[in-house]
């Protein structure tokens, strides 16, 4: 993959080769291996190149033959091959063997309505001379970044948030919004960024910027057409699409790896890797020291029955802790999991091997329907239907192995999750969550919370969900919800792109080939969800391909230490300085004497559950996120009315 | 020989009950309006791992043991009923500081 950055001026004003290459080195860790930029009198771009296919030749900014179609590209096009036929045969001329001159012929060829012909993971920037327009497109689930900002009439884009910074001309201020939903879905959802005046391209969506104005159209609908049962070739047609998505994710002129976390989605995806790819594939895995959260029996099983060479990062004490700041400035989003920090880790130990792409499981558990939350919104479901029924509220203590089994059982574990909303709610199946996850909202300060003023992030969400919704199936809403507000802007950002670029590591998801979801979201629910067994058709279909063990194994969450990554022993500094009181009135975000009481519980030992745990690693990353982008305010107030205006870019983000 | 210590009374348990869910539960809203038959879980001021918690001051501060079957919103779902219940259930043994 790869990270680029632009921009388009509504007045001939022209874009500085400085300004372009400040941008560029922002991100310079996207794309280790190469740069390129062009500007003329209207529009500059700029890209770092991470080379994947045609190592020699395919350099960006790439124009057509006739220098008035510019394009620089993040990702791949996974059916370029296809593609590049097609084109060929309609007399376009390529002059290389790249993915990227497939997206400017198949501009030229189709304009806007090419989008529908990638099968891909793709941002990307093409600006049309002629027309005088530019034109942005991400792919249909968002698995890479596109950010943009208007002002005055000029448009300014980019991989990441830093680059539009980097440009000295985009405002560093914080959006209290943005960062209100990060507090309650665990991301801003996209258009929405904890940067005021930065927007995050939706996913399945595409913008055409022409004389200073920008129109954004979606080109791909999120949509679950589900049949009343399963055909009879279901599982057949399975196994091709599986089987075409990860072939076409091998595609590379340099090994291809694969991430393995023990369950049974990335083992699927590195047992067909390993039968396909023309090397002994690479798998990488982190263990934990913390037997709770450790898989790697399971992880070794897969590895020895898929005969890869495997590499394991051993999370230990400390280790959280050192990385999180590199986390939190590669994520550009305040967290409340430290889950991203060994998936960090973990890219660094495949560039070590000198691996450059390596395939995830990613998008599996909302695709097939893996997440205990689709059983516990089914459950609470037929409670709701059935009020009087005592067996059913019993089957909430089976959800969640991960909490401590004494914790989850009897009428206040089932209280939680029945007191959280009614179905008649759009959002029921997420209400428990979002509900849990805001009350990291009992940290806010006075001073932020007047900010917010009364805005309702659930009632915003309500309000744009999409037209039918709540026609479609208590399953087909809930895997709606959990692909928009957290895959897409969390799982696949946070814990996806930004750690494993952090290191030049390009992710490849196949279970997020679109056929292969569009297959998905058609059959019944039971075929996925058949009781409380999760990812039934998967399994069914997975019989032999891996260990039983594996295949029978039920979901394990990945989970990373939280609070015992910082205050298991002496905190380091920088915890003890972001969280001094004086620090946190300075920032203004949160309340110095709640933040007291929670570093209290902290070092007795006694934050154990959700609530404290999230809370202290959102008032941590907070206070990070705050000091590295936006620098520390003079005063908290202005800071949040209205920004902070940057004077110049900081080291460390124009290093 | 009689037992220095006198047996607590319910407003004295009461009164501990809500210090403790105060500091423990409710250090970081100590504006959050809290009637002594407010309810504890509904309205989220104690999650099921907080029960757990609460078990353990129960028997730290009272010498009051919770069996698994009295860990129900009758027995421990307000301020008041927590102190209802220790008070009862511990009267035969009189209830002391631990």
């Amino acid at each position: 993959m790869c990270g680029l950055a632009g921009i388009a001026r509504r007045g001939p004003g022209g874009v500085s080769a400085e300004r372009l290459e400040r941008m560029a080195d922002a991100i310079r860790h996207r794309g280790p291996d190469g740069a390129g930029l062009h500007a003329d009198e209207r529009v500059g771009l700029s890209h770092v190149r991470l080379s994947v296919i045609d190592l020699a030749r395919g350099a960006q900014p790439m124009a057509n033959e006739t220098g008035t179609v510019f394009v620089v590209y993040n990702g791949e096009i996974f059916n370029h091959l296809a593609l590049r036929g097609e084109l060929e045969a309609r007399g376009h001329l390529f002059r290389t063997r790249s993915d990227t001159e497939v997206l400017v012929h198949a501009y030229e060829q189709w304009g806007e309505r090419m989008l529908e012909r990638l099968n891909g993971q793709f941002a990307f920037a093409i600006y049309d001379r002629h027309a005088g327009c530019v034109f942005l497109a991400r792919d249909r689930f968002g698995i890479l970044p596109l950010y943009y900002a208007e002002r005055d009439g000029d448009l300014y884009f980019a991989s990441e948030v830093k680059a539009l910074l980097a440009s000295g001309e985009v405002e560093r201020a914080l959006d209290p919004e943005g960062l209100d939903e990060v507090f309650t879905f665990w991301a801003s959802l996209p258009p929405r960024t904890p940067f005021r005046g930065i927007r995050a391209l939706e996913p399945g969506c595409c913008a055409r910027w022409q004389d200073g104005r920008l129109t954004i159209r979606r080109y791909y609908a999120l949509a679950y057409p589900e049949a009343a049962s399963e055909s009879a070739d279901a599982l057949e047609a399975l196994d091709e699409l599986l089987h075409s998505a990860v072939r076409l994710r091998l595609q590379a002129d340099v090994p291809v790896g694969g991430y393995l976390s023990g369950g049974i989605d990335s083992s699927i995806v590195c047992a067909l890797a390993a039968a396909c790819s023309p090397h002994v594939l690479r798998t990488f895995s982190v263990t934990f020291e913390d037997p709770a959260l450790d898989e790697s029996m399971y992880q070794q099983a897969v590895a020895a029955a898929v005969r890869s060479q495997h590499a394991v990062r051993r999370i230990g004490s400390g280790d959280i802790a050192r990385v999180f700041p590199d986390v939190v400035r590669h994520a550009e989003t305040p967290l409340v999991r430290t889950a991203p920090a060994p998936l960090y880790l973990l890219s660094g130990l495949v560039g070590e091997h000198g691996i450059k792409v390596v395939l995830s499981g990613e998008g599996s558990d909302e695709v097939f329907l893996g997440y205990d939350l689709f059983k516990e919104a089914i459950i609470r479901l037929l409670c709701w239907q059935r009020p009087q029924s005592r067996r059913l509220p019993q089957l909430l203590d089976g959800l969640y192995p991960d909490i401590a089994p004494a914790a989850r059982k009897g009428e206040f574990w089932r209280r939680y999750f029945l007191a959280a909303g009614a179905p008649g709610d759009p959002l029921f199946s997420h209400l428990p969550r979002f509900l849990l996850t805001a009350r990291i909202k009992d940290f806010y300060s006075a001073e932020f919370r007047a900010a917010l003023g009364r805005f309702d992030p659930l009632a915003e969400l309500r309000g744009r969900l999409p037209h039918g919704f709540g026609t479609w199936s208590p399953l087909a809403r809930a895997t709606y919800l959990e692909m928009t507000t957290l895959l897409s802007p969390y799982l696949l950002s946070s814990q996806g792109d930004r750690m494993a670029m952090a290191h030049g590591i390009e992710l490849r998801v196949p279970y997020l080939d679109h056929r292969l979801f569009e297959f998905a979201a058609a059959l019944p629910g039971r075929s996925k969800l058949r009781g409380l067994r999760e990812k039934d058709v998967l399994r069914r279909w997975a019989r032999g391909l891996l260990p039983p063990a594996v295949i029978g194994r039920r979901k394990q969450p990945y989970r990373a230490p939280d609070v015992p990554a910082f205050f298991d022993g002496r905190p380091p500094e920088y915890v003890e300085a972001l969280l001094d009181p004086a620090s946190l009135a300075r920032t203004g975000i949160f309340n110095p004497p709640a933040v007291a009481g929670l570093v209290r519980r902290c070092r007795e030992g006694r934050a154990l559950g959700f609530r404290e745990s999230q809370a202290l690693v959102a008032i941590l990353s907070t206070e990070l996120w705050h000091r590295e982008f936006l620098g520390a305010p003079v005063q908290a107030s202005a800071a949040l009315t209205a920004g902070v205006k940057a004077a110049a870019v900081p080291a460390s983000v124009a290093a | 020989m009689r037992d220095p210590t006198p047996p607590l009374t319910l407003t004295a348990i009461t009164d501990r009950t809500r210090t403790y869910i105060r500091d423990t539960f409710l250090y970081m809203r100590p504006d959050w309006p809290l009637q002594d038959d407010d309810p504890l879980f509904g309205s989220g001021v104690i999650d099921s791992i907080g029960v757990m918690e609460l078990i353990g001051f129960l028997q730290s501060e009272f010498g009051c043991t919770v069996a698994e079957d009295e860990i129900t919103e009758r027995n421990l779902g307000s301020i008041g009923a927590i102190a209802r219940f220790v008070h009862a259930k511990c009267n035969a043994d009189g209830v002391r500081a631990a």
